[in-house]
């Protein structure tokens, strides 16, 4: 993890270094900490996710955490109050598949085995998609390696406080992802070059190479600590090696393994080969046939985040359905939704109410899958996700119902801080007043610049 | 509305006999998933009809008869005809079969097998002589998924490509070959002006004429002064003392002169403001007869473009706003165009769009300010005027086309169900290739195997 504390102070000192040199206008990083301690949401229709809907509830905001949230709740002295009547309120939206801010670096597709690559280090906080997904009440994302490689690089999980600086949108202790990829991307995009892999023959081989290596890796760095622990001082340290020491962490369970798989057979394989090399897979991303398998994928714990009804764009894709989603939680899958694209990323509630119409999710379930069982797929379900007292207080007010074609989001705060407001003239950002970044590729890894 | 699962399941399985007094036989499924007996007589009873031209009529009937409507009015005062089946539709909402204005339907199958995509001529700019009807595959998996949707009508296109990339056809969502699908062909030219066209534009090798808008520019009004001249020496050369041989056939520009006589509609794409300016300036020249496509990015010129008094198609609304524009830029864009008196249709390409997905575009508009009739509008009657087919498309009224839809719900929602389509009055089965693969995989999650 980064020494996140420090550098935020770093940046803070650089950002007041620079207000007195610059025009206002030119100020692409507010003060950072604005929140208000204490902000109480009334009369609302408080959608909790985890303990049902409340009519004419209210919520409580203290110092960036759920206070309390019911039929009424404690109003301290100096709160700011907000009447939402009429309103809805639900947690924040969670996107666990987003190739936002990384501008056109989402592919390092040199290699097919590449998982030193750190997607912080493409992280670009003035991406216009971050905006557009704030203004669609997303405030959590995971940011994914592309899927030109078999094994791709590690994710970044941001909360989307846009317009503050680059640490300090940082998803504080989440837990580490990396992207792994199958089926047509990789084969397409190294076979193309006449390399391997151009089968999925090539892929998985490739896959089983690479952790035999890490094994090896492994195997030299415990007989040298070995020896260190028999108090051997002529023991020679073997050379650290990013790209296996990557690996290792697979294999030492220290990453969650966030796998783009359409097919079916695909699902049953990787499956296998985590088995066999002793890592659990926390997710299939796309997962378009996971209606064929779910009841053979559940007892495996493996959640997915689909599609809602994207279809057709690819062979691999020939045979989704859009009640996959639906067919899957009932076989026992854990399922959500996701973006892969800064399109849908602006309108993930409406991807959930897609739900309700194809296959007749409640309106819990369909939200659940945009909201806490995204935050299980990154890791982070303990902290958001759910409307719940002590959780971060992640938390977007609706004109209407979010699953209705005609909600919009009216205002979002992120650790209770409000970060957009739509009711406000210009862009609707309480923080953001600088230059948006155009943003790269259209945020899909599908898509046909795709490792090229 | 909320259905658990097994309902939902048992609903869908068994579809057409949800909540209706017709025989099983209605359900046969015939060459290309159509009906394999003739349309009967059919009155859709008791369900909230929008109308689009009349206004809302909660308990009322459409009959439908020989392919058209033949009633439609409150349940108090239609009278169903004896003999006439029934589809019970209480609880339900019914209206006509929505109408896409801009689709790629029957020109790709899977986007990223080239085999199977027959989207634009790549080789030249100017191809108006390319006919998507050629190309069009009526059976494509892609049409019964959009139908189930509620969509009955489209405009197929050829894709953005070229500056001038063809001639749409206007389609039918049903019909058992490509005859009985394609309605009315060379409805429309397609026309792009947009950077996009420019890819000719290799800084690295050898580039081809035109490789910038004004290279673009030049090009189109080469083209259409070609083919003046061309009808002129056609004129000259039809005259009784004309001596030598007549003119060559030019099919490229041949295909132009409906569109230079203003006898059909141009679809012009623009982004940005200037594009439009730009191509509008060469359709005054040439006196096109325009319908505007896209205008994603040209909000700061709306008062001018109501001022064209041309109808305009506004996409899904999906595609982004620029980095300087707000976050609505482009959904609150229906909304004000309609507030300015344009007529709009949305379309389904752009950004993310599918089909299927039409109505929810037109919905997202309504979040943005567009009044809900106007909407409903935008995706019947509107696009079934723009290409010229207002007296048959786009209603429930007398004497038309028989293209009725039958949801659970609001349609503009996306968490309404369509429970029936009738496309010609007949009753549409209920099947696409997904409907099969769920009914295939749907025991898994412990729902009633289909019977």
């Amino acid at each position: 993890m980064l020494p996140v504390a420090s550098a935020e102070r770093r940046w803070t000192t650089l950002f007041l270094a620079l207000a007195f040199l610059l025009p206002p206008g030119l100020l692409a990083q507010a003060p950072e900490n604005s929140s208000p301690a204490d902000v109480v949401i009334k009369n609302a229709t408080v959608m909790t996710v985890t303990h049902g809907t409340i009519e004419h509830g209210s919520i409580w905001l203290h110092n960036g955490k759920i206070a309390g949230v019911g039929a009424s709740v404690d109003t301290p002295a100096g709160a700011t109050v907000i009447d939402a009547s009429g309103k809805y309120v639900t947690p924040g939206i969670i996107d666990p598949h987003s190739h936002s801010a990384l501008g056109n670096d989402i592919n390092e597709a040199t290699s097919p085995v590449t998982p030193s690559m750190m997607m912080i280090d493409a992280f670009d906080n003035s991406d216009k998609a971050l905006y557009q997904a704030l203004a669609g009440g997303v405030t959590t994302e995971l940011l994914l390696h592309g899927s030109a490689n078999m094994i791709g690089g590690q994710a970044v999980v941001i909360k989307n406080k846009f317009g503050l600086s680059r640490d300090a949108m940082l998803f504080p202790n989440a837990p580490r992802s990396i992207k792994f990829a199958s089926g047509e991307n990789p084969k397409r995009v190294y076979g193309r070059r006449n390399e391997l892999p151009s089968t999925r023959m090539g892929n998985f081989e490739v896959m089983r190479q690479a952790f035999e290596d890490a094994k090896a890796y492994m195997a030299t760095w415990d007989a040298y600590n070995a020896k260190v622990a028999k108090g051997d001082k002529d023991a020679v340290a073997p050379k650290k090696d990013l790209k296996l020491e990557a690996l290792a962490d697979v294999l030492r369970g220290k990453l969650y393994v966030q796998i783009h798989c359409y097919r079916a057979d695909e699902f049953l394989t990787e499956e296998a080969i985590a088995k066999e090399y002793g890592y659990k897979v926390r997710a299939f991303h796309h997962a378009l046939e996971m209606y064929k398998v779910g009841d053979r994928i559940a007892p495996t714990g493996t959640g997915i985040a689909t599609f809602a009804d994207w279809w057709g764009f690819k062979d691999e894709a020939w045979d989704a359905i859009p009640w996959n989603a639906v067919m899957s939680m009932r076989e026992g899958v854990r399922v959500a939704l996701k973006s892969d694209s800064n399109d849908y990323v602006r309108r993930l509630n409406q991807e959930a109410g897609k739900m309700v119409h194809y296959g007749g999710a409640t309106e819990d379930e369909a939200l659940r899958m945009i909201t806490l069982n995204p935050a299980w797929i990154i890791g982070v379900d303990d902290r958001v996700g759910s409307l719940d007292t002590g959780k971060d207080a992640d938390v977007v007010i609706w004109n209407t119902d979010p699953l209705s074609t005609y909600a919009r989001v009216e205002k979002v705060y992120i650790d209770g801080d409000l970060f957009f407001d739509s009711s406000l003239p210009g862009l609707g950002t309480t923080h953001f007043h600088g230059v948006m970044h155009e943003a790269g590729f259209g945020g899909a890894d599908d898509e046909e610049e795709d490792g090229q | 509305m909320k259905i658990p699962l097994r309902t939902a399941a048992l609903i869908a399985a068994c579809l057409p006999l949800a909540g209706l007094s017709i025989g099983q036989n209605a359900t046969q499924v015939g060459p290309n998933n159509t009906e394999l007996s003739p349309a009967k007589t059919t009155a859709i009873v008791g369900g909230k009809l929008l109308t689009v031209t009349h206004g809302t009529i909660e308990n009322g009937v459409v009959v439908m008869s020989g392919g058209k409507i033949i009633a439609v009015g409150p349940a108090a005062s239609t009278k169903v005809p004896s003999g006439a089946l029934v589809f019970d539709a209480k609880g339900m909402t019914v209206y006509p079969g929505l109408f896409d204005a801009e689709t790629h339907l029957g020109l790709t199958e899977v986007a990223a097998d080239a085999n199977s995509n027959d989207l634009a001529e790549p080789s030249d700019e100017i191809m108006p002589h390319m006919h998507v009807y050629d190309a069009f595959h009526a059976e494509t998996v892609h049409i019964p998924v959009a139908r189930l949707n509620g969509v009955t009508n489209a405009i197929v296109a050829p894709d953005s490509e070229d500056s001038v990339a063809g001639q749409d056809s206007a389609i039918q969502l049903y019909g058992r070959d490509r005859d009985a699908m394609i309605l009315a062909r060379d409805v429309a030219l397609a026309m792009n002006f947009e950077g996009g066209v420019r890819r000719r534009a290799n800084y690295d090798g050898p580039a081809k004429f035109p490789t910038t808008r004004m290279g673009l520019a030049s090009q189109i009004r080469q083209a259409f002064l070609d083919a003046q001249n061309y009808e002129a020496e056609r004129a000259a050369a039809a005259k009784p003392d004309h001596k030598g041989p007549p003119p060559k056939r030019d099919l490229k520009l041949e295909a132009l002169l409906p569109y230079l006589k203003g006898e059909k509609p141009v679809v012009l794409s623009a982004y940005q403001s200037y594009e439009v300016e730009v191509a509008m300036g060469i359709a005054k020249e040439f006196h096109l007869k325009v319908i505007l496509n896209h205008l994603t990015h040209a909000q700061d010129i709306l008062d001018e473009i109501a001022s064209y008094h041309v109808p305009v198609i506004v996409g899904p609304i999906y595609d982004a706003p620029s980095p300087d524009q707000r976050y609505d830029a482009v959904y609150s864009l229906p909304a004000e165009l309609q507030k300015r008196g344009v007529k709009i249709a949305f379309s389904s390409l752009g950004g993310s769009g599918d089909v299927r997905n039409l109505p929810y575009a037109a919905g997202y508009a309504v979040a943005y300010g567009l009044p809900y009739d106007e909407a409903l509008k935008a995706i019947t009657l509107n696009p079934a005027e723009m290409f010229g087919f207002g007296d048959s498309l786009g209603s429930l009224d007398v004497g038309k086309t028989a293209n009725v839809v039958v949801a659970n719900g609001d349609p503009l929602d996306v968490r309404t169900a369509v429970q029936q389509v009738f496309i010609d009055g007949a009753m549409v089965p209920m099947v696409s290739r997904q409907t099969q693969l769920r009914d295939q995989y749907m025991p898994l999650t412990g729902a009633a195997p289909k019977q």
